[in-house]
């Protein structure tokens, strides 16, 4: 029998077998393997096997049938051998996916990994995917997250740029969230904002698929009864993929994916693999959030220990400001009963003397030197209720007034002229009106020395922003801004411009109350207090 | 001539007020405590009463409500060394109140003005 194959040659030429392609030549000298892997697909070896048979040699037919067993055992471990090397790709991609998703605890960069996974070649390799989140607080599920591209145009771009980088799930998320998060978000918005649901719409297929734990392909969605017309518009696509996300038995979310690009069908393994890959996904996005919100009782609860620090803190100055208070005006009661005496008996024995006697000056001198003790003992009781203000809402009109109608015996008498301007529709001023009083009654009656011809006081008052502003012009005084400076700092020596201890304990007063208070001097037209008031209860400073 | 008693712990100054206001034209009658100026009310009649409001032991305030309730028809004028008692609640029940000082104008004006007031009052009935 003349043989066309090389098969039962040892060593052949090149040219012999037309099976034995380029890299395999060292089977030219391999007749056992050489047979074993490129004869039994032969034609040249059917064709000798064939006239073997026409040869009537028995064998033949029994060899014919033991090459198509042989040949389909092949096909059928070739085929395990590619399934397996894909559970091996998958395995390893749900390690990596695992190991990112398990170390991190921020919420983008969880659903950027999740999102990336699903759309990456080396992932599901999908084209689009969506996320929406269950907010229980609203009772919604909200569109949160979108990726994917747009158009074939961008699609080719982005993944040309994927393979030419070769990055790997991990780099290719992080990417993503430093580059593209936020023009996916923008590129998206409008689209997941109109995917809203209302969790308690049961008839909804996003919340059915969420209630129903378990995915939904959704084939010719445009037609389909569960699918709203309007979603089947926005996502654009026939077929998706519903992926609830599912934690426990808490409702985690949804991802919707699509071949919206390459409409590429959605196979059953794809679904199987994603519904493997939602649950890590789901327990990520949980543990994320309870860490944000972990995160935000924290900072309260951080927050709380700082205020309760502070008011500690407070507690104790106030328990030291109201002792130094109670020494202060114990002081002060022991000191007035001997002060009033010497001073009242002064008074008597001067006004009983003549205004011959030579002794008249000295009695003259422990009357003004007990005048000048009292007026720094106002100010000490004035200081020691300062410690304590007590802010409520009042009418600034009647603040003035009530300052005016005090200050008036005093002021008529030294011939003063006084004026109100009162402004529009001026709201309530958080204020301690006591103290306030007391700041006013000692801008209109202080006794700074130097006085001018024009013995008038004019104030005017009007809205600022959260604010009243009160203006006091006092023509009266000449003095100059430096001078005036002085008056301002308690206990500087100012006896040569008049006691004037008032304004400086104004001041003080004012600012414990975050008050400013600005004291302007012009040398011819006088002195402009500002005083601007609260119009918010705010914290105390 | 208008008949004032004076209540108050401190020995000179129940003395200046004494010849002060009796330079003004009035009759003073002076009390160290309460007790003592309860007495002096069971001894007589007075038109105006001022009270100091601490009394060593004792609180002016408490005599207050007392000559409130029993003397409504006599004025009294609170005189203290502290204005704190200005904004109490129970110092309102005072038909005035002054502050101690070496200069005695205020109280004087104080007592000339209550009285006028009493002397109005009783005269119109308002």
């Amino acid at each position: 029998m003349d043989q066309e194959c090389c098969w039962n040659r040892d060593v052949i030429e090149k040219d012999d077998c037309p099976k034995i392609g380029q890299g395999e030549e060292d089977l030219l000298a391999l007749k056992r393997q050489r047979n074993l892997e490129k004869c039994c697909d032969c034609p040249r070896f059917m064709k000798d096997l064939k006239s073997m048979c026409d040869d009537n040699n028995p064998l033949a037919p029994v060899l014919i049938d033991f090459l198509a067993e042989y040949s389909r055992q092949k096909i059928q471990i070739q085929s395990l051998v590619s399934f397996l090397d894909n559970k091996t790709l998958e395995m390893r991609f749900f390690h990596e996916l695992g190991s990112v998703l398990q170390s991190s605890v921020d919420l983008d960069e969880v659903l950027s990994v999740a999102l990336t996974a699903i759309t990456a070649g080396k992932g599901f390799g999908m084209n689009r995917a969506l996320l929406l989140l269950a907010d229980r607080e609203t009772g919604m599920l909200s569109g949160y997250l979108g990726i994917g591209p747009k158009n074939i145009e961008e699609a080719s771009q982005v993944w040309d740029e994927i393979v030419q980088n070769d990055m790997d799930l991990q780099t290719l998320a992080q990417n993503f969230r430093l580059n593209k998060l936020s023009s996916e978000r923008a590129k998206f918005h409008d689209l997941l904002e109109q995917l809203t649901v209302p969790l308690s719409n049961k008839d909804h297929i996003l919340i059915k698929a969420l209630d129903g734990k378990l995915p939904i392909m959704v084939e010719s969605a445009f037609q389909h009864p569960d699918v709203p017309p309007e979603m089947a518009r926005l996502l654009g696509v026939d077929t998706f993929l519903l992926m609830p996300l599912i934690t426990r038995n808490r409702r985690i979310g949804m991802i919707i994916a699509d071949n919206c690009i390459t409409h590429r069908s959605i196979t059953e393994e794809d679904i199987h693999s994603l519904e493997t890959f939602g649950f890590p996904v789901a327990f990520a996005i949980e543990r994320a959030s309870l860490y944000d919100k972990l995160q935000i009782e924290l900072n309260r609860v951080t927050e709380a220990g700082k205020k309760l620090k502070e008011q500690q803190d407070l507690i104790v100055r106030m328990e030291n400001m109201a002792l130094v208070g109670r020494i202060t005006s114990s002081i002060a009661h022991s000191v007035r009963n001997p002060l009033m005496i010497i001073g009242g008996f002064a008074r008597s024995m001067l006004k009983n003397s003549p205004e011959s006697d030579p002794k008249r000056s000295f009695i003259e001198s422990i009357v003004d030197e007990t005048d000048q003790l009292e007026g720094v003992l106002d100010e000490i009781l004035n200081y020691s209720d300062s410690l304590y203000p007590t802010r409520d809402f009042w009418d600034v009109n009647q603040l003035v007034e009530t300052a005016l109608s005090d200050s008036a015996d005093t002021l008529t008498s030294l011939g003063y002229a006084t004026g109100y301007a009162p402004g529009h529709d001026l709201p309530p001023v958080y204020i301690d009106f006591k103290q306030l009083s007391y700041c006013l009654r000692t801008v209109l009656q202080n006794d700074i020395n130097v006085i001018s011809n024009d013995l008038s006081i004019v104030i005017s008052s009007q809205s600022g922003e959260d604010c009243v502003i009160l203006r006091i012009d006092d023509h009266s005084r000449q003095i100059s801004q430096t001078e005036l400076d002085r008056l301002l700092v308690p206990f500087s020596e100012t006896r040569d411009l008049g006691t004037g201890l008032g304004l400086a304990l104004c001041k003080t007063m004012l600012e414990k109350q975050g008050i400013p208070f600005v004291a302007q001097a012009d040398v011819q037209d006088g002195i402009r207090y500002t005083i601007t008031l609260p119009t918010r209860k705010e914290e105390q400073p | 001539m208008s008949r004032l008693l004076v209540v108050d712990d401190e020995a000179n100054i129940r003395l200046l007020y004494a010849e002060e206001l009796k330079d003004e034209g009035y009759e003073v009658v002076t009390a160290a405590s309460s007790s003592e100026a309860v007495e002096k009310l069971h001894e007589g009649s007075f038109d105006l009463a001022v009270l100091d409001i601490k009394l060593k032991n004792e609180s002016g305030i408490d005599l207050l409500q007392k000559l409130v309730k029993e003397r409504h028809d006599m004025p009294v004028i609170l005189c203290s060394a502290f204005s704190c008692y200005k904004d109490d609640f129970s110092a309102w029940l005072a038909d005035g109140y002054v502050v101690k000082s070496g200069d005695l104008t205020e109280l004087k004006q104080e007592i000339a003005r209550v009285l006028a007031k009493k002397a109005q009052k009783a005269k119109t009935g308002v």
